[in-house]
């Protein structure tokens, strides 16, 4: 009980890492198991625990390995991939609202995928890196424009600029969808952003740029926390910022446009979860990135868990949740008196 | 424009000023405003003629006005005066609110970005007309729901952005998340229905002019008007809110009052002008800012405004359904095409007069 009240009443950047990684961790583990015990199918509660444990009959075999399996391991690599490609993102803007949701990273990607579908290409068969590419174009853009402004002193400003570029692709998007009945309809499903129905196979097509983004934000862990501190003693350090830069654009756009291409873009995750992560464990950026690993699979699946339950036996998109969620969220970070900076 | 009594009988106006006089009341009107608004109604007089002109039976415009005027052969007429001028005049009236709507919000914000589109009125009065059509909730109109929407959005906006006569960005972030969150309920509506109803909500979603009740147009042009005439009544106090609340107060206004007008015809304008053609906020942003550069106003642009607001949406329209036809591009995907870098390029030049 005493250990229990001084944790919480350090400050976040004092609390030992170990014990709120494994706490956070707890909780998405326990989110996942519970996300392949409750579905909408026949198969209740009790019948899937056996299942899992080898016994129970062919059905519920079929209904937890096939459809609730992988879309519990979706969640997991897309909460992982937008948690850090958030936290990569505010730290390298040095502005707490970046995230490649609201700044259109994930409109790219999801333009190109439009895009790709309508020159030909199915959904199935479709060639993952389209949606990288324009998950790529999308960060460049954001670097332009916060290159323009001089590092977009005004942090909402960024963030209006990023609602303008998505409303413009999602408009191009649609102006793309009119023209192919075949492509709109293997992307209605799709746009709105969800985990559900998506095979293995997909998730593997993705896992090779999901290793090199993960190696580069390895490597660029430490000279980010660096640059926290101002470009000059990062220069000192002997890392070249703009180097840096350009890494982590890459890993985001990696992350972002693997994540996009799996589950459809998905608002505000890469908001609330370094947010939360944040809170928890103070403004380094390498324990809010470890942090970011439990979280963002939690909101993910936590959020897909209650899609499932809310509209019941329908299932409501999953981005609807998120942004649900994440607005409120943003309007508190908007609210603090004064806008937080990121050390 | 603008309204003063005086007593003196000897008084010059104002170089470029024309002054009307009678025994009570004077009428200050700026000389090259007018002139400029009656350029803007003939181009917006010319652009409806052409636009008449192109469909499936494509018409001269000497056969268009021909049958406006109940001239011509019936079939000429009925295509027309039929079929084809009450989604003109839906353009003109929903454009000219839009713009009427944003010209005043971005007045009491003293932000020339926070037009009702963008601080997530558009969509709120979308969700909850949504809500009405999918059969949630009480069984209003359309319309009825539509204003309360907006309304509720607008309350919520200014709660969050810190009470009114909030001038910075936060109020504007306010209204993106408030904007979000009821794309998202509109969404989550639209998914609970038959895919046939959701289809066919699909293109009111995005903002079109097609296929809207005709009994509604004439509704939304009485309250176009309204509001505009409202407006411009009050647009000599409207335009003291460019100076700091202490200097209004001292000229004899109660800043919160004015404020509250000014919002409350914003909302209403848009409210019903999202009923009648769905989330077109963009012409919100780009009507006035036209107005401001063309007929270069020394004061609040609410004619020009209106003006330019509907020659966008008509223009906007015109292109959606000749671009690419035979498919019909809805109006919402035009503007949000030609709306969106405009916006991009307001917010990365550098920020010279970003405020009002």
């Amino acid at each position: 009980m005493h250990f229990a009240t001084s944790f919480w009443q350090r400050a976040p950047s004092q609390r030992p890492l170990v014990v709120c990684f494994c706490l956070v961790s707890v909780l998405t583990i326990g989110c996942a198991l519970l996300s392949l015990l409750i579905g909408a199918g026949a198969v209740d509660i009790t019948e899937s625990w056996s299942t899992l444990w080898g016994q129970g009959n062919e059905e519920a075999h079929f209904v937890i390995m096939e459809l609730r399996l992988p879309r519990t391991l979706v969640g997991l690599v897309v909460g992982i991939a937008l948690g850090i490609s958030g936290a990569l993102m505010q730290a390298v803007a040095r502005n707490p609202l970046a995230e490649p949701g609201l700044l259109g990273v994930s409109a790219g990607a999801s333009f190109a995928v439009a895009a790709a579908l309508i020159l030909g290409a199915s959904a199935a068969t479709l060639a993952m890196g389209v949606a990288q590419l324009g998950a790529l174009a999308g960060c460049f853009f954001v670097m332009i424009a916060a290159r323009l402004q001089g590092q977009f002193k005004d942090p909402v400003r960024l963030v209006l600029a990023g609602a303008a570029l998505t409303s413009l692709l999602t408009a191009l998007t649609s102006i793309l969808l009119m023209y192919d009945q075949r492509a709109a309809d293997e992307i209605r499903f799709w746009v709105t952003g969800s985990v559900a129905g998506r095979h293995l196979s997909n998730l593997v097509t993705v896992l090779p740029y999901f290793a090199i983004a993960a190696a580069i934000t390895l490597y660029v862990s430490k000279p980010l926390a660096s640059m926290a501190l101002g470009e000059k003693v990062a220069l000192g350090l002997g890392h070249n910022p703009r180097t840096i830069r350009y890494l982590v654009m890459l890993a985001v756009a990696l992350f972002a446009g693997s994540a996009t291409a799996i589950a459809g873009p998905i608002m505000f995750v890469g908001l609330v979860v370094p947010f939360a992560a944040r809170a928890l464990v103070g403004p380094d950026i390498r324990r809010t990135m470890i942090m970011c690993l439990p979280i963002g699979p939690l909101m993910i699946i936590g959020a897909d868990i209650l899609t499932r339950m809310i509209a019941q036996p329908a299932e409501m998109p999953l981005g609807v949740l998120t942004a649900m969620v994440g607005a409120p969220v943003l309007m508190l970070i908007v609210r603090a008196k004064r806008l937080p900076t990121l050390a | 424009m603008s309204l003063s009594h005086s007593s003196s009988a000897q008084l010059t106006p104002p170089s470029g000023y024309w002054l009307l006089r009678s025994k009570h009341m004077s009428l200050l009107l700026d000389r090259q405003a007018i002139r400029r608004n009656i350029l803007l109604s003939v181009a917006l007089l010319l652009i409806g003629i052409l636009s008449l002109g192109v469909g499936t039976l494509s018409l001269s415009p000497k056969e268009v006005v021909l049958a406006l005027i109940g001239q011509g052969d019936s079939m000429t007429q009925f295509v027309v005066n039929e079929l084809r001028l009450n989604r003109l005049l839906a353009g003109i009236y929903t454009g000219a609110a839009f713009s009427i709507a944003g010209c005043l919000m971005q007045t009491v914000a003293r932000n020339r970005l926070a037009t009702p589109g963008i601080i997530g009125i558009d969509n709120a009065a979308m969700a909850f007309a949504v809500a009405s059509v999918v059969g949630v909730g009480i069984g209003l109109a359309p319309s009825a729901m539509a204003l309360t929407g907006a309304a509720s959005a607008t309350a919520l906006a200014f709660i969050i952005g810190g009470g009114s006569g909030t001038r910075g960005y936060r109020f504007i972030v306010a209204g993106l998340a408030i904007g979000s969150v009821s794309a998202a309920v509109s969404q989550l509506l639209l998914s609970q229905v038959h895919i046939d109803t959701a289809n066919e909500a699909y293109p009111w979603t995005v903002g079109s002019l097609s296929a809207r009740p005709e009994e509604q147009i004439p509704w939304m042009g009485w309250i176009t008007l309204v509001g505009m005439v409202v407006s411009i009544f009050l647009c000599q106090r409207f335009q003291l809110m460019a100076f700091s609340d202490s200097v209004m107060t001292a000229l004899g206004r109660t800043p919160n009052r004015l404020r509250f007008s000014a919002v409350a015809i914003s909302v209403v304008l848009t409210g019903f002008a999202v009923a009648l053609a769905g989330p077109v906020g963009l012409v919100a942003l780009v009507g006035p800012e036209m107005a401001r550069t063309f007929a270069k106003h020394r004061g609040l642009p609410l004619v020009s405004s209106a003006l330019c607001g509907a020659i966008v949406m008509v223009l906007a329209d015109f292109a959606g359904r000749t671009l690419l036809s035979p498919i019909e591009i809805p109006v919402g995907v035009v503007t949000a095409v030609v709306g969106g870098p405009y916006l991009l390029w307001i917010l990365i030049r550098k920020p010279k007069r970003s405020t009002l």
